[in-house]
């Protein structure tokens, strides 16, 4: 009986002390509100949009950490003209259009080779793999002390022609691999 | 009896709180991804940043085991229920059974078969078996890995023999360490209390340049004897020191390597007048892992593994392991995810005999030869997925050996998956098996186990996994068939000795596993896992054992536990830990609930504060061990520990 007691005193402590708490979310659910909120602060050259009606493409490749949440995050909403669309990509040669890439495990890890392989496409690669800014990916989400940074890159995005708003690079750190 | 029906009370509330969240769709949708998405879509850039985001376990990437029964323990899950030993955390997977035997020892088994020399499961730290080929099982005195070391643990229930080998027959427990890059700086621990006597940890973690990380740790800890029947102080206390490295070195851009080694010594006590039994031991390990291209990976690993022990009066032992493992996973067309592998190893094991006992002949080598080959196919790219694969085997007592297993993944919806296994796995012979005389001269009353093979197990299982905002849950049901079981056998009936040890039983085990974690608020968060489990055995025609397995398994019907983990305001924390175990038949140990619970304080980012109490329900209890003088008690304990980060 005394573990009953306990288990009801534990429930109604909890019960008391948690009716309502807020300002918190899920790693994934937070970091698929970023990929969405990306589009906001990148311009693409002319030439990666088809026209202006074209969905603006998600991609995820390899493991999906978001489930269903960036599909929701995106629902009915646009970009100007454009509405949002996510595809899911096993292998670089899958990636036709894509305007957004985030490069899930087991993938990111050895992100080197994908990187070389998307080199001057004009497509935003985001990732949560270690030192993903500095080995040559443009947005890093970097999670610290249960926050999320951003690192950014600004060189493989220029050399792709994409303008990263100076609104996003004022709150992420710039890294700059080769110094200049 | 109080503690079995509080304990039944405390499975219906939950079982009702999760079935409610099937059945009643407002408390279902309450957390719903889209309600979430519109508010965090209101937020801004820096308002994202500032949110506070808790991190899902990891989960495991391969489909032999997303195709499994497979809990996570995780580093969080370690550090808030206040578990002092490896041995200890695993009582946090609800798919093991866990049983303490005394201050040292510990009775850890899956789906049945527990003992103290359990044979059907495989263990694994870091990727080295720590297995002692005396039993096929598991000396758990000397695997104190430092808790705030470990990344996560995988605890899989039901055979794993087709990726991980022999052994793996009942379940495998993978144990991750935290790679040095997130364990930088200094950290000290230190505590104590009545049944934790003292404990402390020094780790330090640095860089050696840009490209390779390293760590050095020290530890030691005394622990109090467990309790006689009649209360008094058994002599079990024992101490021990612990210390190893790691270096984790990232070359160029697609290789990676570790170097890691630890050593120990402890001393545990004995009843007088035998002398204290001494462990020792130590292993160093390197693994390389090597990205050839996008979709395919080479990865190597290479151990030696020494222990001692010294059981004073009844044997000792020093063995000695080589271990040298390789695999390759590749893509093959769109379809195909191929993992192949091939490992050997090398035993050297030598047993100082007694007057009670004696393995036969003293002195063995023997050699391990495996491969495996799995192929993964996409039937429905990112629905439905089939693994088909075979480890094959070749050791020195029954020379080759196949274990297939074919497993189905079916993704019903993003949040639900459905999956279904069939397996045949293995229990190859041990020395124990085969080569154990008692008493330590002739005439044995028992002598040894000449025509001992393996013990084969067919297993089909079939589950469910379902995760949707802040709801996980993961039902596991299982049926297996054992044949050939161990036995003791009349060497020349009607004679009643010698005997010898023969494959004379078959057996059968069912159940099913549940476990549930749910955040109920962003500050509270529930885990909760109920198992029932039967197992059978019988002895075939012509045995003469007529034991039904009393010495092969001691497994209670049912168990269940729930963990509530609380944020509270002023950087303080509580949790506490429920569990209720059912009766262990065959040893007359009866059911029981206890109840550990940890509150501690982070006045800031660097200093941890806690006090933890363990087995608070009783002054001390029976968890296994067959009835008598012998049979020891768990007593309650309360420690405090500090920790600093630097």
């Amino acid at each position: 009986m005394a573990l009953l007691r306990v288990t009801a005193a534990l429930l109604l402590v909890c019960a008391a002390r948690l009716g309502a708490q807020g300002a918190r979310a899920s790693e994934a659910q937070v970091k698929a509100v970023f990929l969405f909120n990306f589009a906001q602060f990148v311009d693409w050259p002319p030439e990666a949009v088809p026209d202006s009606q074209a969905p603006l493409v998600i991609g995820i490749l390899g493991d999906d950490p978001f489930g269903d949440f960036l599909d929701a995050t995106v629902r009915g909403e646009h970009r100007g003209a454009r509405p949002f669309a996510v595809r899911r990509f096993q292998r670089v040669e899958d990636i036709t259009r894509c305007d957004i890439l985030f490069i899930g495990r087991p993938l990111a890890d050895r992100p080197e080779e994908i990187l070389a392989r998307l080199k001057n496409r004009p497509i935003l690669t985001v990732s949560d793999a270690d030192q993903f800014a500095e080995r040559g990916g443009m947005i890093h989400f970097v999670t610290d002390r249960s926050r999320i940074r951003l690192q950014i890159n600004p060189e493989p995005a220029d050399a792709a022609h994409l303008t990263i708003s100076s609104k996003l690079l004022r709150v992420a750190e710039v890294i700059t691999p080769s110094g200049r | 009896m109080a503690d079995m029906r509080a304990a039944a009370v405390a499975t219906s509330m939950v079982l009702a709180l999760w079935l409610v969240s099937f059945t009643q769709p407002g408390f279902a949708q309450q957390p719903d991804s889209s309600l979430s998405a519109d508010a965090l879509k209101k937020l801004s850039i820096e308002q994202l940043m500032n949110l506070q985001v808790t991190s899902v376990s990891k989960r495991p990437e391969r489909l032999s085991q997303t195709a499994s029964a497979i809990q996570v323990i995780t580093q969080e899950d370690i550090r808030r229920a206040g578990a002092s030993s490896l041995a200890e955390a695993l009582r946090l997977a609800s798919n093991l059974q866990v049983a303490q035997v005394d201050a040292r020892q510990w009775a850890i088994s899956a789906r049945g078969f527990n003992s103290t020399t359990a044979n059907k499961l495989l263990v694994l730290i870091d990727g080295r078996t720590v297995y002692t080929p005396l039993f096929s099982g598991v000396f758990w005195d000397v695997q104190e890995v430092p808790l705030a070391d470990i990344d996560r643990i995988e605890v899989i229930s039901g055979p794993g023999a087709t990726l991980w080998g022999s052994n793996a027959v009942n379940g495998v427990i993978n144990v991750i360490t935290k790679g040095v890059k997130d364990t930088q700086g200094l950290l000290l621990t230190g505590g104590g209390g009545n049944e934790q006597r003292g404990f402390g940890t020094v780790r330090y973690g640095g860089a050696l340049g840009s490209t390779v990380r390293a760590k050095i740790y020290g530890r030691g800890f005394g622990r109090d004897a467990s309790a006689l029947p009649g209360g008094a102080e058994s002599s079990d206390d024992w101490h021990l020191w612990q210390g190893g490295f790691r270096m984790d070195w990232d070359a160029a851009t697609a290789n990676k390597v570790t170097l890691q080694g630890d050593l120990y010594d402890g001393r545990i006590g004995q009843a007088s007048p035998a002398a204290d039994i001494a462990v020792s031991g130590g292993n160093v390990m390197a693994k390389w892992s090597h990205t050839i291209s996008e979709t395919s990976s080479l990865a190597a690993q290479l151990y030696y593994d020494r222990t001692h022990r010294n059981i004073p009066g009844t044997f000792g032992e020093d063995l000695d392991t080589y271990d040298v493992d390789l695999q390759h996973a590749t893509r093959l067309g769109a379809r195909h995810d191929l993992v192949w592998g091939l490992g050997y190893r090398l035993i050297n094991d030598r047993v100082a005999n007694s007057a009670a006992l004696a393995f036969l002949p003293a002195h063995v080598a023997r050699q391990w030869f495996t491969g495996f080959v799995q192929d993964e196919i996409a039937l429905v790219p990112n629905r439905l997925h089939l693994a088909l694969g075979t480890k094959i085997e070749h050791n020195d007592y029954v020379g080759f050996e196949i274990q297939p297993s074919g497993r189905v993944n079916w993704r019903l919806s993003p949040s639900g998956t459905l999956w279904a296994a069939i397996s045949r796995a293995l229990r190859s012979p041990s020395r124990i098996d085969r080569e154990l005389f008692a008493p330590g001269q002739p005439p044995y009353f028992l002598a040894g186990g000449p025509g001992f093979h393996s013990e084969e197990e067919l297993a089909y299982e079939l589950g469910f996994r379902h995760q949707r905002g802040p709801l996980a849950l993961s039902l596991a049901t299982f049926y297996s068939r054992y044949h050939g079981l161990r036995s003791l056998e009349q060497a020349n009936p009607p004679a009643a000795t010698p005997m010898v040890i023969g494959n004379g039983q078959d057996g059968e085990s069912y159940g099913a596993e549940l476990a549930t974690d749910y955040r109920v608020t962003d500050r509270w968060r529930l885990r909760a896992g109920y198992t029932e489990l039967r197992v059978h055995i019988w002895p075939n025609p012509g045995s003469t054992d007529q034991s039904r397995g009393a010495s092969e398994s001691h497994t209670p019907d049912r168990q269940f536990f729930l963990q509530s983990s609380v944020d509270l305001p002023a950087d303080l924390r509580f949790d506490v830990g429920l569990r209720a175990i059912d009766d262990i038949t065959n040893q007359q140990v009866p059911g029981y609930g206890e109840l550990n619970a940890k509150l501690s304080w982070q006045p800031m980012p660097a200093l941890d504060l806690s006090l933890v109490g363990q087995n608070l329900l009783h002054r001390r209890h029976v968890e296994f061990g067959a009835p008598g003088a012998a049979r020891r008690e768990i007593e309650r304990g309360v420690y405090g520990a500090v920790a600093w980060r630097f």
